[in-house]
């Protein structure tokens, strides 16, 4: 199968180098509540969420993201993860010198990832924090509609529940539906947020690498050169994992691949992930899509 | 371009309102009964709509055993029993590792999240709670150990479980895909679609004057997914393509021209390499909101061109409610039992036809047909709409 290329790539990451994050730092448990129903931005200053640590020595941290501004009606309700995930595909479009026209369209696929961004969603419902009329909110399949409404995409979609393997498959679904013709361009959008469910990753927190790294990221394909191949098996595990430091779930091999490109993109790069047991590896040779930059 | 490889539906399971079985099901089906009732498993007394297509017990499997104590769970594992049933095997007469899951879902184990959240501490919950859960749990079941997979495209989530399947098959990385949806009805569910006020208190009337709304029903709905050249023995059909396509309109509302649907279903026949012409019979999404009829209605209109007016199309909603990710799967089956059994069952209480849904849609009894290649609608929150297309064994 011929390997798509890049031609963007945005990502928000919770790091503390991150401009983007805000760090959590206090010894609080209970979750902070999600914030329905603001038009605005958590402007406030950037903080890290310390867990309480009862039987690991590692920190239980929450490296988080604030609620991107955006001005409009239209986003009053929106949710906190679905704000991350247009403030990533502006970012991708920085990226990749491009503005928002080059994506809109019928023939533009939108592929979205995540194992757990529509937990904090479904708990403000559950709660009945923001009043009941949030309730379409609740479904993962918002995330991508607030950036098929906000640009224009209106081809060919998909959305996989999982960990670091279900976005490796996603970019290998990408290269699968440029190969065949099915659209000429696809983007891959994960977003992985934890705040509002710290408590409920804190009970669990033997299942997963500490930090928990809140990151919303959009990869940019077009048709390209080169060999892309996936694999994927099961050792029974159920363990989250990536390879960067910390636990980003769907958001991993983004992060990644965005840290691969950091290095000069030396030779191909190869992705992996695991989760609840699967463990799955990318073998790719991006380009840089020659039209970068061109469309602007 | 290289035709793709044939993907087959081996067999298929179900769990439905309206019968535990693949046989209880269709008969129901044709027959006009009706799974709609009181809803008793969850409290609904503060609910303007307290009935939905509800399972009345899973009567299916008597010793759970090893399965989570989580309803959606336990909906898929019933659904899959009766795929062993029907496929006449248990354990998988296959390598394990070829042997992949992939499931539709609108909800996953949302009820297990509410239970975490009203302090139920027990170790398993949590993970339940995540939309994969269910899904994974299946494949333990089944001891299936190749890819297992969860989309959560809404209520189109059925139909893109079976693509996605096809798709495991076609690039070698399965030789075997148990594919399909579910969905269980809870209080998160139930409480959502009545504050959207998308609930009717009278029956689900799909394309009916009258229609005022839709009932939730709950299901698991699973197929067999093989490559039509390791296919062996008798089969229900074969999966010739798949559509999809983002309204790009709003979160819950379809776009009301049906664009994206019709999208979806130029993309579904173009990869089935059949046209208008060659569709036989049409299960449409149908779920009886005022707005769904109307323009599913116009956009099939527009895909299907003349065609649209010379073949039946009926929707199954109105006898088991709208089960959400099971839908899609259900009615893709029921396409295939139509050809298989040369019936198509009506459209349930569709008595006063809307003049703008003047497509012929079923009503009153099940209408002798056998159709050979047959579309499939499915239309979801957030504007996700896919559209397949089926063939006869």
């Amino acid at each position: 199968m011929g390997a798509p290329a890049i031609r963007g790539l945005g990502i928000l990451s919770g790091e503390p180098k991150s401009a983007d994050a805000r760090a959590i730092s206090s010894e609080s448990t209970p979750a902070k509540p999600a914030d329905w129903g603001s038009a605005g931005a958590i402007s406030g200053p950037p903080h890290t969420k310390s867990l309480k640590n009862e039987t690991v020595d590692r920190p239980l941290q929450i490296l988080a993201l604030p609620r991107p501004d955006r001005p409009g009606d239209r986003f009053r309700r929106a949710t906190r993860e679905c704000l991350l995930a247009l403030a990533a595909v502006d970012a991708m479009l920085e990226d990749g010198k491009a503005s928002r026209e080059a994506i809109a369209g019928e023939r533009t696929a939108l592929l979205y990832v995540t194992a757990a961004a529509y937990g904090a969603s479904n708990r403000a419902f559950i709660e009945r924090r923001g009043g009941v009329m949030h309730f379409a909110y609740t479904a993962p399949a918002v995330v991508p509609a607030e950036v098929a409404i906000e640009f224009g995409v209106a081809g060919p979609y998909g959305i996989l529940i999982g960990g670091a393997p279900a976005t490796l498959r996603a970019i290998e679904q990408a290269a699968r539906l440029l190969e065949a013709g099915t659209c000429d361009r696809a983007l891959v959008l994960a977003v992985e947020i934890f705040e509002e469910c710290a408590d409920l990753y804190a009970r669990h927190r033997r299942s997963y690498r500490w930090p928990l790294v809140e990151t919303a990221a959009c990869l940019w394909l077009e048709r390209g050169a080169g060999a892309i191949s996936f694999e994927s098996a099961r050792d029974g595990r159920w363990v989250a994992g990536a390879t960067g430091p910390g636990e980003r779930f769907a958001a991993g091999p983004l992060a990644d691949l965005r840290d691969w490109r950091g290095r000069g993109m030396a030779g191909p790069v190869e992705l992996s992930g695991r989760w609840r047991g699967e463990q799955a590896r990318l073998h790719w040779s991006p380009e840089e899509s020659h039209a970068r930059g061109s469309a602007a | 371009m290289a035709t793709p490889e044939r993907v087959v539906l081996a067999a298929a399971g179900v769990v439905t309102p309206i019968g535990q079985d693949l046989e209880a099901f269709w008969s129901s089906l044709v027959t006009g009964a009706s799974g709609i009732s009181q809803i008793e498993r969850v409290p609904v007394a503060d609910l303007r709509v307290q009935r939905g297509g509800e399972v009345k017990k899973l009567g299916r499997i008597k010793d759970w055993r090893g399965v989570p104590d989580c309803r959606a769970t336990r909906l898929l594992i019933a659904a899959a029993d009766d795929l062993c049933a029907q496929a006449g095997f248990r354990p998988l007469p296959l390598d394990p590792a070829r042997v992949g899951v992939v499931v539709g879902t609108a909800l996953g184990g949302v009820e297990e999240g509410e239970k975490v959240l009203a302090g139920d501490r027990g170790r398993r919950r949590l993970p339940q709670a995540l939309y994969d859960g269910p899904g994974w749990a299946l494949a333990r079941w089944l001891g299936a150990r190749g890819p297992v997979i969860t989309v959560s495209t809404a209520c189109a989530s059925g139909a893109t479980a079976m693509a996605v399947g096809a798709d495991l098959l076609r690039a070698g990385e399965a030789d075997a895909v148990v594919a399909g949806g579910y969905d269980a009805l809870c209080r998160f569910v139930l409480r959502g679609f009545d504050a959207l006020r998308s609930l009717t208190r009278d029956e689900v009337r799909p394309f009916d004057r009258r229609r005022s709304g839709l009932l939730l029903g709950e299901a698991g709905a699973l197929a067999l997914l093989v490559r039509e050249r390791d296919a062996r023995g008798p089969r229900l059909g074969t999966l010739l393509g798949y559509g999809s396509a983002s309204d790009g309109f709003h979160i819950a509302a379809p776009e009301p021209e049906g664009r994206g649907l019709e999208r979806a279903i130029r993309a579904a026949l173009a990869d089935a390499r059949v046209s208008a012409a060659d569709i036989d019979l049409v299960s449409a999404h149908g779920t009886a909101t005022p707005l769904n009829d109307r323009i599913e209605t116009a956009a099939l209109k527009r895909a299907l061109g003349r065609r649209a007016h010379e073949i039946p199309i009926n929707s199954i909603k109105g006898s088991l409610g709208h089960t959400m990710g099971a839908a899609a799967a259900l009615e893709a089956f029921m396409c295939l039992l139509s050809a298989q059994r040369g019936l198509i069952p009506p459209t349930l209480h569709l008595e006063e036809p809307d003049p703008e849904c003047d497509l012929d849609y079923v009503p009153g009894q099940a209408r002798p047909g056998r159709p050979r290649v047959m579309l499939s609608t499915s239309m979801g929150f957030g504007g996700c709409n896919g559209a397949l297309i089926l063939e006869a064994a």
